[in-house]
């Protein structure tokens, strides 16, 4: 399992409505019991979807993870062939680690196709593309890439709060007004705070030349 | 005895209003994370670490140190009370934490869990006073080739033991290592997969991966489990009390997590889960036995105090027990400890040896001020745990979109760099696709910043040995430590044939036909 910070586990299914409704232990025995058997399929946590901890993948989505890890390890050991040591360097040369997390990276990515081919064949696993919701990670995204952009432009104030309702909205807030007003001084908050606190200076974008 | 007078000293001026200020503010924070299910002591710090920049270290340790330790306390709360651990470390609280609450106790199981976590965090604190000098007196044989095996250990401890798949452990864990990769080579001097971006030259900076594994990747991963994300309902609640019955059923717990928590704490890739399961398990067999022999009633299954008191206080001494490696080696065990670890460059100081021969008084002023935050921790819990849980009660779509506030502020503040935002935004979704897969994140972090020192380290060595490989087996230490190798190594794998053996078995007997 995962040490702390990385929660995974027990967002999946814990909806206390559920637990409570009679039927059942608790999801998180579930979860622990299930852990490491590798065959928790997803018609078995009903319209929850399974911890993809311990889930095995399926369909096309299964070759994400074994690719990303195939192109970074290409990339590591291009890296590791084209870095250009400087004469005095010694022996085990600034691109023999790279080369090692390399080659391993591709062993892994081999080793995962294996996997997933086996898994093809016998049937079990689900695909994540079954519970994921791709609107509400695109918006958030869309609001990312915007603050990005519109940072040093609109100033701290303007962009945190356009990213605040942004979010917000993919999480379903729908009380427009009240939602931008929450969001203006949350990142009013942090500006004042931080200029006054520690000195950090935020953008101000256009707002400071019109104050 | 120089231990008890250098924390007597440590004590004198972590009592410092301004230190004790921290503390507070440290603990405050990492009950709140502690308590809200999908944040954790290791987000808290990485949020927190780009603002701590300008503070002077020993502050900015106290107010880290608070977090993980009040990220343990509130934990605690929301497992007995909602049945959903705040983190993961909690997850062996529910199930007779929350059967209690549902029997209407749920008054003596936040009072067990509170005073337990306080016992075991004290305890757990001295023990490190006392053993992180011993640690530090063993590293001081340690050369690069023995500091090397140490990080080869830690890898395969972390990569095999955290996750549920070695395969997605180990995938997780070269993922950080090639992360780690990227930026002037320390060693000599060449730049490496910067791509011609001077950003990319400096490396990829430890905030923005943890931010951006840690914090925005779980905003987005929430986000994407839409309708089958956690829901927190209606609460049932009651102060926190004990009675003398419930007392004196619930120390023997402590005592027993507390000793399973500070042995497992100090050892890589254990985490707080292995200690937690464990006190567990062994309280359910003891109360089995009690049961057995005297013919006290075993309540496990329908509450059983000893359930709660045992696991709060083992995650707790836990805790504390990853402080003597940080301290002693300079070696990570858990996420939030890779994070301070981070912290601890940042300042440029190195943990081991150097740090207490160097900076002794910030080490001792921040074992004290554990001591401190556990008292905190103790007035802010035991008073008030009901209100901590009314927390839950925040719209969900201000708490993610305040998270990712958070998130991009904390890494703008790094340099006020709107490249560091682009990175932010890949490594993010870095993590999203390995939640998505259910790749744990822990062992990536850990690569991070574990990875170059591994680098160095090795390099070192050769450099010393003038290419002779011999070096890295050149001490009874150092093969010690690839033996523990070999056996971390061994286990999942000697677990997976068995598991196989038995599903063979078992398909076996249900359908002859169909094996090949």
């Amino acid at each position: 399992m995962s040490p702390d910070g990385t929660d995974e586990k027990h967002t999946a299914g814990t909806d206390p409505s559920e637990t409570t409704d009679g039927s059942g232990p608790p999801e998180t025995t579930d979860v622990v019991e299930t852990r490491g058997t590798e065959t928790n399929t997803a018609d078995t946590a009903a319209d929850t979807a399974p911890d993809p901890e311990t889930t095995v993948w399926r369909g096309p989505a299964a070759w994400i993870v074994p690719a990303l890890a195939a192109i970074l390890g290409l990339v590591a050991l291009w890296g590791a062939v084209t870095i250009e040591a400087p004469p005095n360097a010694t022996s085990p040369g600034p691109g023999a680690f790279p080369g090692a997390v390399g080659a391993l990276l591709l062993i892994i990515a081999v080793c995962m196709s294996v996997v997933n081919l086996r898994n093809q064949g016998s049937g079990k696993g689900s695909s994540p593309f079954a519970w994921f919701e791709s609107r509400p990670v695109l918006l958030v995204l869309v609001g990312l890439v915007a603050h990005t952009a519109l940072l040093e432009f609109v100033g701290w104030l303007l962009a945190g709060a356009l990213l605040f309702w942004v979010v917000a909205y993919a999480f379903g807030a729908r009380a427009y007004l009240r939602d931008a007003i929450v969001a203006l001084s949350m990142s009013a908050a942090v500006q004042v705070g931080f200029s006054l606190g520690l000195g950090l200076n935020l953008p101000g974008g256009f707002l400071e030349l019109v104050l | 005895m120089d231990t008890l007078i250098n924390l007597m000293d440590g004590l004198a001026s972590a009592l410092t209003p301004q230190n004790l200020m921290w503390a507070f503010l440290g603990v405050l924070l990492g009950t709140a994370v502690g308590v809200l299910p999908g944040m954790g002591s290791a987000m808290a710090v990485a949020l927190l670490l780009p603002v701590t920049f300008r503070f002077d270290p020993t502050s900015a340790f106290i107010l880290f140190a608070g977090v993980y330790y009040g990220g343990m306390f509130g934990g605690a709360t929301t497992s007995i009370l909602l049945n959903t651990p705040g983190q993961a470390s909690s997850i062996a609280t529910t199930y007779e934490g929350h059967k209690m609450a549902l029997n209407g106790r749920a008054a003596q199981a936040l009072g067990t869990a509170v005073i337990g976590s306080f016992v075991a965090s004290v305890i757990g604190t001295l023990v490190v006073a006392l053993f992180a000098p011993v640690m530090v007196a063993f590293a001081l044989n340690f050369g690069p080739g023995e500091y090397f095996a140490l990080t080869v250990f830690s890898f395969v401890a972390v990569a095999a033991v955290v996750s549920g798949s070695v395969l997605r452990g180990v995938t997780s864990l070269l993922i950080g290592l090639a992360i780690g990769l990227v930026g002037i080579d320390a060693q000599s001097g060449a730049a490496r997969f910067d791509f011609g971006s001077s950003s990319l030259m400096d490396g990829i900076d430890i905030v923005i991966v943890t931010v951006g594994l840690l914090a925005l990747g779980e905003v987005l991963y929430i986000a994407a489990r839409g309708k089958s994300a956690p829901n927190f309902a209606a609460i049932r609640t009651g102060r926190p009390w004990l009675g003398r019955k419930d007392l004196r059923r619930s120390w023997k717990p402590w005592l027993r997590g507390t000793a399973l928590g500070s042995a497992f704490g100090p050892i890589p890739g254990s985490g707080a889960e292995i200690p937690t399961f464990l006190s567990l398990g062994l309280e359910r067999r003891l109360a089995a036995r009690r049961a057995r022999r005297t013919g006290e009633e075993d309540e496990f299954g329908q509450g059983a105090i000893e359930g709660v008191a045992g696991p709060e206080s083992a995650n707790n001494s836990s805790a504390a027990g990853t402080m003597v490696p940080l301290l002693g080696l300079g070696l990570p065990t858990s996420a939030t400890a890779a994070i301070m670890l981070a912290a601890f460059q940042q300042y440029g100081l190195q943990p081991g040896p150097v740090l207490f021969e160097r900076n002794a008084e910030l080490v001792w002023t921040l074992l004290a001020s554990l001591l401190i935050g556990s008292v905190l921790l103790l007035v802010i819990n035991l008073p008030f745990a009901p209100l901590w849980a009314r927390l839950l009660k925040l719209p969900k779509p201000y708490l993610y979109a305040g998270i990712t506030l958070f998130s991009v502020l904390a890494v703008y503040a790094i340099n006020t760099s709107v490249t560091h935002l682009v990175m932010l935004l890949a490594v993010a979704v870095l993590g999203l696709v390995m939640r998505t897969f259910g790749v744990p994140v822990a062992p990536a972090l850990i690569g991070v910043v574990l990875g170059p020192i591994a680098e160095t380290e090795f390099r070192r060595a050769l450099a010393a040995s003038s290419g002779d490989p011999s070096i890295l087996v050149g001490s009874g230490i150092s093969i010690g430590l690839y033996a523990l190798v070999l056996l971390a190594a061994a286990l999942p794998l000697i677990a997976f044939l068995r598991r196989r053996r038995a599903d063979a078995r078992a398909v076996d007997v249900k359908e002859p036909v169909e094996r090949p």
